[in-house]
C-alpha cells in the first residue's frame, strides 16, 4: 500500500533530483582550490596568452587585460609587456615554446612563485541570419613553479548579441538586424568584453597576501567547473 | 510613550547607514588611473605618440598612488616606468626605479636585481 505521505516523500525526493540536474552546481573556494591555501603563492608571472582563436590581434590586445585584475586580487604581479620583451631578448619568440618550458626556469629567472597561462579559446563574431553573435572565451591557470602543480584554473565566456532584441521575424526586420549587427561589430570594443571574461574568471581565485581577504575567502561560492576542464 | 520615539530614532539611523552603503563605493586597492586603457592604445596604435601617452598614464599612477586602499604603488608600476627609461637609454634612472619597485615589493628582487646587474655589465661598471 502506498500511503499519501509516501506519495509526498517520492515527490520531494524527485524534485530535488530534477532541481540538481539542473542548475549549476556551486562549490567553494576553499573546497576547489586547497592548493592555494596550502602553498599561499606572493607573486604571478603573467606570460603572453596563448592564441588559439580565429584573430590574430587577439594576442596583443589580451595581453593588456590581465595585469591590473590579478594584481588586484592581491597578488604581486611582475609587468607583462617587460617580461614579454625579456624573453624575446633571451631568445624566446614563440608562446608554445613560453608555456612548455620547465615551470623552474621561471623561478630561476624572475623569482616568480607562479605563472600565469592564459588560452584565447574564442575572439570572434559568428554571423547568422537570425542573430550575429560576439564569443570571447578565455581559459586561465596558475601554475606553481616550485611543484608544477595547477593551483587554480577557470574559464571565463562574454557572449555578446549583437543585434539585440527579438521580434517578429520579418524580412525588414531581419535586414534591419543584419545591418545592425554589422554596425555593432565594426564599433564593438572587444577588449571590453575580454575585461568582462577576466570578471567572470577571476571571482573564483582566492585572494592573495596584498588583500584585506587573504585566507579569509575560503568559503566563497563558484560554479563548479570541472566536468568542463577534464 | 517611549516605544513610537524609538522606532523614529532607529529610523532615522537605519536611514543613515543605508545612504552611507549607497553613496560611498570603497577605494580600489590600487590607483591605476588610465594606464589599462593606455597599454591596449599603444598596442592598438603603436605610434610615439601613444608610447609617451603609456608613460605619462604610468607616471600618473605613481604619482596618485596613495588615493587607494593600500596608499602604495602597484605592481610593475616602477618597474615599467624603468624598463620605458632603460629603452631610452637612461640607464640611471632605470636603476632608480628598479630600485623602488624592490623597495615595495620584495617579490620582484630576484628579478630587479637581474636588470640592475644586466645594465652594469652592459655599461662595465661591475667587479666581476
Amino acid at each position: 500500500m502506498i500511503s499519501k505521505k509516501n506519495i509526498t516523500l517520492l515527490g520531494f525526493i524527485l524534485s530535488t533530483l530534477i532541481f540538481t540536474g539542473c542548475g549549476p552546481t556551486y562549490v567553494t573556494k576553499g573546497t576547489e582550490f586547497p592548493k592555494m591555501y596550502e602553498q599561499q603563492p606572493r607573486s604571478i608571472l603573467i606570460l603572453p596568452p596563448m592564441n588559439e582563436s580565429t584573430d590574430a590581434e587577439a594576442k596583443d590586445y589580451y595581453m593588456t587585460t590581465t595585469e591590473m585584475p590579478f594584481a588586484l586580487m592581491g597578488y604581486y604581479t611582475f609587468p607583462t609587456e617587460m617580461v614579454a620583451d625579456i624573453m624575446k631578448q633571451e631568445g624566446v619568440y614563440d608562446t608554445e615554446v613560453l608555456y612548455n618550458l620547465p615551470l623552474d626556469k621561471y623561478y630561476e629567472y624572475f623569482g616568480a612563485d607562479t605563472v600565469l597561462f592564459t588560452r584565447i579559446k574564442k575572439w570572434d563574431v559568428s554571423y547568422m541570419v537570425i542573430e550575429s553573435t560576439l564569443t570571447i572565451s578565455i581559459e586561465a591557470k596558475i601554475v606553481s613553479t616550485k611543484t608544477s602543480e595547477e593551483l587554480w584554473g577557470y574559464t571565463g565566456t562574454v557572449i555578446v548579441d549583437l543585434a539585440g532584441g527579438t521580434g517578429s521575424g520579418g524580412l525588414g526586420e531581419l535586414i534591419a538586424k543584419v545591418i545592425v549587427a554589422a554596425i555593432n561589430t565594426a564599433t564593438t570594443d572587444y577588449v571590453d568584453h575580454a575585461h568582462t571574461a577576466n570578471k567572470r574568471l577571476i571571482y573564483t581565485l582566492p585572494f592573495g597576501p596584498y588583500h584585506e581577504l587573504y585566507m579569509k575567502d575560503q568559503t566563497i561560492k563558484l560554479v563548479d567547473q570541472t566536468p568542463i576542464n577534464n | 510613550m517611549r516605544a513610537p520615539k524609538k522606532i523614529t530614532l532607529f529610523s532615522v539611523l537605519a536611514t543613515g547607514f543605508l545612504i552611507t552603503g549607497c553613496g560611498s563605493q570603497p577605494k580600489p586597492l590600487y590607483n591605476y588611473g588610465d594606464y589599462s586603457a593606455s597599454y591596449y592604445h599603444s598596442k592598438k596604435e603603436l605610434s610615439a605618440e601613444s608610447a609617451l601617452e603609456l608613460q605619462k598614464s604610468i607616471e600618473y599612477s605613481i604619482e596618485n598612488a596613495t588615493n587607494s586602499r593600500s596608499n602604495r604603488v602597484a605592481p610593475g608600476m616602477y618597474a615599467n616606468l624603468g624598463y620605458i627609461y632603460l629603452k631610452s637609454g637612461n640607464s640611471a634612472k632605470a636603476i632608480e626605479s628598479f630600485h623602488k619597485e624592490k623597495s615595495i615589493y620584495p617579490e620582484s628582487a630576484h628579478f630587479m636585481d637581474r636588470m640592475i646587474k644586466k645594465i652594469e655589465v652592459a655599461e662595465g661598471k661591475t667587479n666581476d
